[in-house]
């Protein structure tokens, strides 16, 4: 077996009491001390700090990146202007998929705008050379230049609520970098590179790349750097900010919160088989009504011939008891087997109270609400269900009742705007 | 992740291979986890146990504890019928990680054979054990 890759904090979590474990080929911290409960809830009302340097970036850049881009990638990166469509600017992101000839996925990515034919792209842990390959097969001679920066660049997601008064303190000139900073936008260079939207630095003059994105469902920030400076980096989004601790977050954390916010896994809940009737269809180039693509793109056509019979669900528990993904089934109300269970965590910021699930973060909560959690995630079965169905998962110990659901942890912050800064 | 040295044996118990404790008192057996698994498994957050009167050969499975990253499961470090069980745990399941051999006990039996506990690991058995496992 390969040893596992560290990143360059694995030092600084072993010193700090990290549980590690292996993922995607990296050695990483799967909690700290605070253990993975507090760090889930700290994410939701406050703010965590992600080591994420096992993903990988890619740049593109050159006169074809733009079309290659537009094929490959399943977002259409233009957007409606009027009644015309253009060009994502420069400083926007998108979320999507990279499916092959059939439709299936190779992974899930985000691709940036840094300028005119300057692209990056933002895919899993270990996904670098074959997302390069995959583009460099269909790039045609074109103008493209391809680079793989997997362990080259460090990456910092800084997540949760408070996260915006982190950087206030961490940033030099932070009212000029807030104050117009939608979600999907980024600013800053990426090691040395052409500065997208303005300079970031951190108050120490450390440039960065900031990126108004994150998996968590939570409202935050990704943060690009070169990994010369990372711990610098982290050691400064972890100083307090007067009465608010930021604290580190593990993997575990990462698992649970990106599974309430009803976001995939690549390569666990979408993967080697066709990218359609799941819950993700917003990575794909709908047009309004939802009836055609905007664009064709590789993969499209297959999806665009529906043979496939099989469906993915979110779903959530009623108490935070889970099965084990491997061995479990999915059986309907008639104790049909119908399926398998793709994902199943526990999201600890939420709970049911009468016929609703709420979030710790949940304005109209429940007075003394004090969630247990709810167990959730991702079931892929044979024939379709609706929301609000139950079914059972089996494992070889239990078997579980979950309801069948299009929102899982409510009353997310990932797409609120910027508080006023004062 | 706690080294070998941090780790907290008391030397009043006795240890399974599977990482359970078992002590002696008043007659009966107390059965928990040791402060090894608790710490590779995190946070507990629910456990779940049998009822009083339930019988177990040594070995058994008697239940499981969950973290937030998977389901674990408890085996009976001596056989032996089920006299009392920690009801705390239920609302407090926290109290495993806390606290592994005193509030976060599991389990009181009637041991089949009281003499089981003497082929338990002693504290030193045990950190070589895990020495060679690691």
């Amino acid at each position: 077996m390969t040893p596992a890759v560290q990143t360059p904090l694995s030092q600084w979590h072993l010193q700090n009491g990290a549980h590690m474990g292996t993922f995607g080929g990296y050695a990483m911290p799967l909690w700290y001390p605070a253990g993975a409960r507090k760090e889930h809830l700290a994410v939701v009302t406050t703010a965590g700090l992600f080591d994420t340097s096992h993903m990988s970036v890619i740049t593109l850049s050159g006169r074809d990146t733009y079309d290659l881009l537009q094929y490959c990638f399943s977002k259409d990166l233009r957007i409606v202007k009027g009644t015309a469509r253009t060009p994502l600017p420069t400083g926007k992101c998108a979320y999507g998929v990279f499916l092959d000839e059939r439709g299936w996925v190779i992974d899930d990515a985000i691709v940036y705008v840094r300028q005119a034919e300057e692209y990056m792209v933002v895919v899993n842990a270990g996904m670098g050379r074959v997302v390069c390959d995959h583009l460099k097969r269909h790039q045609k001679g074109g103008d493209v230049r391809l680079e793989d920066h997997t362990n080259r660049l460090a990456k910092l997601d800084l997540q949760g609520p408070s996260s915006a008064r982190v950087l206030l303190q961490a940033l030099d000139q932070p009212a000029a970098v807030l104050e117009t900073f939608p979600y999907f936008s980024f600013k800053g260079s990426l090691a040395g590179g052409p500065i997208t939207n303005g300079d970031v630095r951190l108050t120490d003059g450390t440039p960065i790349l900031l990126s108004r994105t994150g998996y968590t469902g939570e409202f935050g920030f990704e943060i690009f750097v070169p990994p010369e400076v990372v711990e610098n980096v982290w050691r400064a989004l972890l100083k307090p900010v007067g009465d608010l601790t930021v604290i580190p977050c593990g993997l575990a954390a990462r698992d649970s919160l990106r599974v309430g916010a009803g976001l995939p896994l690549s390569h666990q809940d979408i993967g080697a088989w066709p990218f359609q009737n799941n819950p993700w269809s917003f990575a794909l180039p709908y047009d309004q009504d939802k009836t055609a693509f905007t664009k064709p793109f590789l993969g499209g056509d297959a999806l665009e011939r529906p043979a496939f019979h099989e469906f993915t669900y979110a779903f959530a528990g009623f108490d935070l008891r889970k099965v084990e993904t491997d061995q479990s089934r999915v059986e309907d109300a008639g104790g049909r087997d119908i399926g398998t269970v793709l994902t199943c965590a526990t999201d600890m910021a939420i709970d049911r109270h009468g016929d609703r699930i709420y979030s710790i973060a949940s304005p109209d909560k429940p007075t003394d609400f004090s969630p247990k959690g709810l167990c959730c995630g991702f079931v892929k079965v044979q024939s379709p269900l609706s929301t609000g169905d139950i079914v059972t998962l089996v494992d070889r110990r239990r078997r579980i009742r979950v309801m069948i659901t299009d929102n899982i942890r409510p009353n997310r912050t990932a797409r609120k705007p910027i508080p006023p800064m004062g | 992740m706690k080294e070998l040295p941090e780790l907290n044996l008391p030397e009043d118990v006795h240890y399974s291979k599977d990482h359970e404790w078992a002590r002696k008192e008043n007659g009966r057996i107390r059965v928990g986890i040791d402060d090894y698994a608790q710490d590779q498994l995190g946070e507990i957050v629910y456990v779940e146990l049998p009822k009083p009167g339930d019988v177990f050969s040594t070995g058994a499975e008697f239940g499981t504890v969950e973290s937030v990253k998977a389901v674990s499961e408890l085996f009976m470090p001596m056989g032996g019928s089920v006299t009392a069980v920690n009801t705390a745990l239920a609302d407090s399941p926290e109290l495993v990680n806390t606290s592994p051999y005193a509030d976060g006990w599991m389990l009181e039996i009637e041991a089949t054979d009281p003499s089981e506990w003497d082929a338990l690991m002693s504290r030193a058995e045990y950190l070589d054990r895990l020495q060679t496992e690691e």
